[in-house]
């Protein structure tokens, strides 16, 4: 909301508190000033008019004004042709800097000369009107500006959800008052003046329909108005809150809106069927023109203020074109109602419409602001409109708000803040605010906080309010600190444990990426992983509608981005939740498996990918290693999104725990990204679940023999079956066994491989002979020899 | 015939004249090979020898074989030395020349942040929570005392699945499910994880991002510990001449309620153009855990009291390392990932 410093200085003794410092108090009782903008009108001079005729050869159409600055005449070129002769302006002699940052100078503009400038409303950070020159209704030619217009100082400020009673000049004054300690020079609850017969009454009648809707309606008769413009001290004050000056019946209602944060508004009395109101649901199809020249249809989820016949505005968003106060209305009906907040907001939010009305009332109102709003304005019409203020309102209030209090153990305040606050301090600041402290019998207190206060209802809330005054700075900062006879044992998180997998992945050249878990479902769709799928209802936009069921998607997603950036080789990795939808149905809560997935660029040959293949189950294997789990066995599998071919389901202690393949060439290709990639998906809660802490071997006391083999088979027979069965011959005094060859060729029969291992044979409590290892070959090749018809090359 | 003394001389001499080990070796074998030294061959007579003589040349022969290896030692050593000596001129490389690239990986410059967040308040006694982040309404809203048509909702603007589930909007269901877990305080918890409000993606904000939220439960805690506490943190990540603030604000699940700023890194405090004149930058929010949602958690309000914050992991990490769009942090460019 945007404030006025000056506008503030109505309502309390600003002396010796500059604008800064007023932001400065205001946000640090919970006001948030955001910006404060600095308006110096010191160096604008006010000119008169003496003469204004069209410029004889400019293109653009351009007026010639010879202006009166106080003993001197300045010809001045302007475009907007509203400064006719007579008319006082504002004037920015050559060589100053305008509000908005303009440097004017002399000139020449087609042959003419140009001094200075005549400035606009805009142009002079007085408000957003930038269609012609700023008209003022006085001042003398040669003075500074500043002695009719004061210079500007406007904060940006953002008021909570739950002040909306701040959402006035009004109320931000009386947190300034009481944040400075000063006192506020304006009561809550003004005055009525209504005095003309008939009661007003009498001469409107006010229904409503819809009590949980709209809690109060209250409906002023205000007669023989005289429309005409506003004085210039409130269409400026409107203007630098951002509003544009109308009429003055439109402008007071704007005007005590900014003022007290209720929303008002003025009906031409004459053109109100009956003249009746009734505060009723839209009924479907009905239509209304509303003052922005906007026709809207409405529903019945919508609240709409009717005549005897037809809607004639839209409950606190906003009025209807035709009921509408214009030059030539006489009297008025001036609403001030209190409507529902979700209500407005729901409306506000179909039509698309958000008015400074329907951000008030969304916030709940209090129903007692009505009031205060209602006879302010009233006021207001009769000292610049001149009309007849009838006595007797219509008032419909069926459910008066109910008066709140709130016991409070004043000990609380210093519990709960962690310092001392004196008890009168305390007691002040709450008066200041316009509580009523009333101290019992018991040294408890009763408290009454002022009617516009809804927000305030149990203890902690009134020392929210004593604290946020006294000053938080004023609170030292300490460590809590408690002997306790209980706790729980520290572990470390998921996260922390798994850093011991990234450790293995940036080694191996992996970069870790963070990618959204919203993704497009139709895509998900396309890639057939979509059976689980979470799809939110109210997606911003078709590229973020679904939760992913899979890493790898967004991976791929990212080797393309990088792609483009030119790199080739591209190794990630990501670990996050996948999301999958239980069986039962979607409104229940869907399994969020963690996972880790990595993805990395695997040439372009089929030989390269098989190669890439093996590297990644190395980097698959040393992470699961690092974590301490079991080792991996990899079983031949088909999956979505992998390769028929070269897909291999990781199976650790039985349970499988993902895939790891190169990915299907149409996977690759829908995601953009040319060449081979292989990846890996698991999930890690089971395997962080499977985790042993390593226990120490004694090292080993005698030397290990080495053999090396090479084994002849058919092409239809794993390495994995000849490791295999290897193990199985062995028996214990074989410590390892790897494989480091394959090969095709002359020296090996059609359709057949050769496959060369190394074995470690080692005992713990001997140095193995010759003859010893020799023996356990001969059994290891007899094995291969039965079982899988195994030659052996030298 | 040569006597040993005389072949003693000679060895020295060409041991004196010798430039390398390899020379040292040729000689070791001339004079002290086992067949054909000529040590050796100085005693190839020695059976026709009488006794008296034959003690006499073995003597000799002996002192000899061992004058020689002494010598050959001391040239070794000597060599040696002049070797290490001269190394600066025989083995200098260039050391500008670049090493090759180690194409090491990187982790994410959040998971680093978050880390580091939790390692600050884990010395704190704070333990990591972890929960869904597909919620039900209740958890997400209700237990957090942001009821339907609550006028605060619209800051937790989220994505529904239906219109008991969604996607949380902050990881404060966690806090109230770990309440109602651990049942009985002390309880010192932290909930880092992902959340997702329906905001358009801009430089400032993304419609997900991660927050680290923290929750303590104990008795008599103050508005001053959790000003301490925030400090602790704030001090442990960026340094001990950041200070804190807390400015009054409005949430729901606390009251009293505050903002937290952290005093500007570039000018102190004073106002300059990274903080926007301010001094001061908005990191959080954070507050006296409200009685009804200690409640919903099934603490006894009489009995315990609390305070709770939360941030994001992104704005910190900005903060931090001075990045100015929390979009990079999402878009897995390598080019960002790879200057952390």
């Amino acid at each position: 909301m945007r404030i006025s410093y000056e506008w503030l200085s109505d309502f309390l003794d600003l002396s010796g508190v500059t604008p800064k410092d007023a932001a400065d108090v205001l946000t640090r009782l919970g006001v948030e000033v955001e910006s404060l903008t600095l308006v110096d009108l010191s160096q604008i001079v006010i000119g008169k008019v003496l003469e204004q005729k069209p410029h004889p050869k400019s293109r653009n159409p351009l007026w010639i004004h010879q202006v009166d600055v106080g003993g001197r005449v300045m010809q001045i070129i302007a475009g907007a042709p509203n400064a006719v002769p007579g008319t006082v302006v504002p004037v920015a002699l050559p060589g100053t800097t305008v509000p908005n940052g303009k440097l004017v100078k002399d000139m020449n503009i087609a042959g003419e000369k140009a001094s200075g400038m005549l400035a606009s409303a805009a142009e002079l950070m007085l408000g957003d009107d930038h269609s012609g020159i700023l008209i003022l209704d006085r001042g003398t030619p040669g003075e500074p500006l500043t002695s009719v217009i004061p210079s500007q100082a406007i904060m940006e400020a953002e008021i909570t959800s739950n002040r909306p009673d701040c959402m006035g000049h009004l109320g931000v004054a009386r947190e300034l008052a009481a944040g400075l300690d000063r006192p506020l020079k304006r009561d809550f609850m003004p005055a009525f003046t209504g005095t003309a017969d008939p009661p007003g009454r009498d001469l409107v009648k006010v229904a409503i329909d819809e009590p949980d809707l709209c809690r109060r309606y209250i409906g002023g008769v205000i007669k023989d108005v005289r429309v005409g413009p506003s004085p210039d001290w409130m269409q400026r004050r409107l203007r630098a809150c951002g509003v544009r000056p109308i009429n003055n019946i439109v402008d007071i209602t704007n005007y005590v809106l900014l003022e007290y944060a209720q929303p008002l508004h003025a009906f031409d009395l004459n053109k109100l069927e009956g003249p009746e109101i009734h505060v009723r649901r839209a009924r479907a199809k009905e239509k209304l023109l509303c003052l922005d020249g906007v026709e809207r249809e409405l529903t019945a989820e919508m609240l709409a203020i009717a005549d005897a016949n037809r809607p004639v505005a839209i409950a606190g968003v906003i009025g209807g074109a035709d009921s509408a106060v214009t030059p030539e209305s006489t009297d008025i009906l001036l609403e001030s109602a209190n409507f529902n907040g979700s209500s407005v907001r729901q409306t506000a939010r179909s039509l698309g419409l958000r008015t400074e009305a329907s951000a008030r009332f969304e916030r709940a109102l209090p129903p007692e602001l009505a009031l205060a709003g209602a006879r302010r304005a009233a006021a207001l019409i009769a000292e610049l409109a001149g009309g007849q203020v009838h006595r007797e309102w219509a008032d419909v209030y069926p459910r008066p708000q109910e008066p709140v209090r709130v016991n409070l153990r004043p000990a609380l305040i210093d519990e709960v803040l962690g310092t001392h606050v004196p008890l009168e301090d305390a007691e002040s600041i709450l008066k200041r605010l316009n509580f009523h402290v009333k101290v019992q019998g018991g040294g408890e207190w009763d408290v009454l906080p002022p009617v516009f206060r809804l927000d305030v209802s149990i203890p902690e809330d009134l020392v929210e309010e004593v604290g946020r005054i006294y000053g938080y700075d004023r609170v030292p900062p300490t460590l809590p600190g408690r002997r306790h006879d209980r706790w729980t044992p520290i572990g470390p998180s998921i996260d922390r444990r798994l850093d011991d997998a990234r450790e293995v992945l940036a080694g191996a050249g992996y970069t870790e990426t963070w990618n959204p878990a919203l993704v497009s479902g139709r895509k998900l769709e396309d890639l057939r992983i979509a059976a689980h799928a979470m799809r939110v209802t109210n997606a911003l936009s078709d590229d973020m509608d679904t939760l992913r069921t899979s890493l790898l998607p967004s991976l791929l997603g990212a080797v393309a981005v990088n792609r483009d950036h030119g790199r080739v080789d591209v190794r990630l990795y990501e670990i996050a939740s996948a999301y999958l939808a239980r069986v039962g149905g979607k409104s229940t809560q869907p399994e969020e498996p963690l996972r880790l997935a990595a993805v990395a660029s695997a040439g372009t040959s089929a030989d390269q990918g098989r190669k890439a293949f093996y590297g990644l189950k190395s980097v698959l294997d040393a992470c699961t290693a690092a974590l301490s789990a079991p080792a991996s066995t990899y079983q031949r599998a088909a999956a979505q999104l992998y390769h028929p071919g070269r897909c291999a389901a990781v199976v650790i202690d039985g349970r499988q725990l993902g895939y790891l393949g190169e990915l299907h060439p149409s996977v690759t290709t829908s995601a953009k990204v040319e060449g081979r990639m292989v990846a890996f998906e698991i999930d890690v809660e089971p395997l962080l679940a499977i985790a042993r802490i390593s226990r120490a071997q004694p090292l080993p006391r005698f030397p290990a023999v080495e053999r090396d083999v090479a084994v002849v088979v058919e092409e239809t027979v794993a390495a994995g079956a000849i490791l295999a069965a290897i193990k199985e011959s062995a028996g214990e005094l074989l410590e390892h066994v790897g494989a480091f060859d394959e090969y095709r060729g002359t020296q090996v029969p059609d359709g057949h491989k050769s496959i060369a291992f190394t074995l470690t044979f080692r005992s713990p409590e001997r140095t193995l002979t010759d003859a010893e290892v020799d023996r356990v070959m001969s059994e290891i090749k007899l094995g291969l020899e039965k079982r899988h018809r195994a030659r052996f090359r030298e | 015939m040569i006597d040993a003394s005389a072949l003693v001389s000679q060895a020295l001499a060409a041991i004196g004249k010798a430039q390398s080990p390899a020379d040292l070796d040729r000689i070791e074998i001339e004079y002290l090979g086992r067949k054909s030294g000529h040590v050796s061959r100085l005693l190839s007579n020695i059976g026709a020898l009488p006794a008296a003589e034959k003690a006499a040349l073995g003597k000799a022969a002996n002192e000899a074989k061992r004058d020689i290896e002494d010598a050959l030692a001391t040239r070794r050593a000597e060599l040696e030395a002049g070797r290490l000596a001269d190394l600066a001129e025989t083995e200098a490389i260039d050391i500008t020349f670049p090493g090759p690239a180690l194409g090491r990986g990187h982790i994410h410059v959040l998971t680093q942040v978050r880390r580091q967040i939790e390692t600050v308040l884990e010395s704190l006694g704070y333990q990591v929570e972890l929960g869904p982040e597909v919620e039900t309404e209740w958890f997400n809203f209700e237990a957090l005392n942001i009821t339907a048509g609550h006028p605060a909702r619209e800051n937790w603007d989220s994505f529904y699945f239906s219109p008991e589930l969604l996607l949380r909007a902050h990881t404060s269901p966690v806090q109230i499910r770990a309440m109602q877990r651990i049942k009985e305080p002390p309880i010192y918890i932290i909930t880092p994880g992902r959340c997702y409000r329906r905001d358009a993606p801009e430089a400032t904000r993304l419609p997900y991002f991660s927050q680290v939220e923290g929750l303590a439960v104990d008795k008599g805690l103050t508005v001053g510990d959790m000003k301490g506490t925030l400090l602790y943190m704030i001090q442990s990540l960026y340094g001990s001449d950041r200070k804190v603030r807390v400015r009054p604000s409005y949430f729901p699940f606390t009251e009293p309620s505050f903002e937290f700023d952290v005093s500007c890194g570039i000018c102190g405090g004073v106002g300059c153009k990274s903080c926007r004149h301010k001094g001061w930058l908005e990191v959080g929010g954070c507050g006296m855990v409200h009685p009804q949602v200690l409640r919903n958690g099934g603490i006894d309000p009489g009995q315990w009291n609390g305070y709770a914050w939360g941030f994001g992991i992104e704005r910190m990490a900005m903060l931090k390392h001075d990045v100015d769009d929390i979009r990079l942090f999402y878009e897995s460019d390598l080019r960002f990932l790879e200057q952390f």
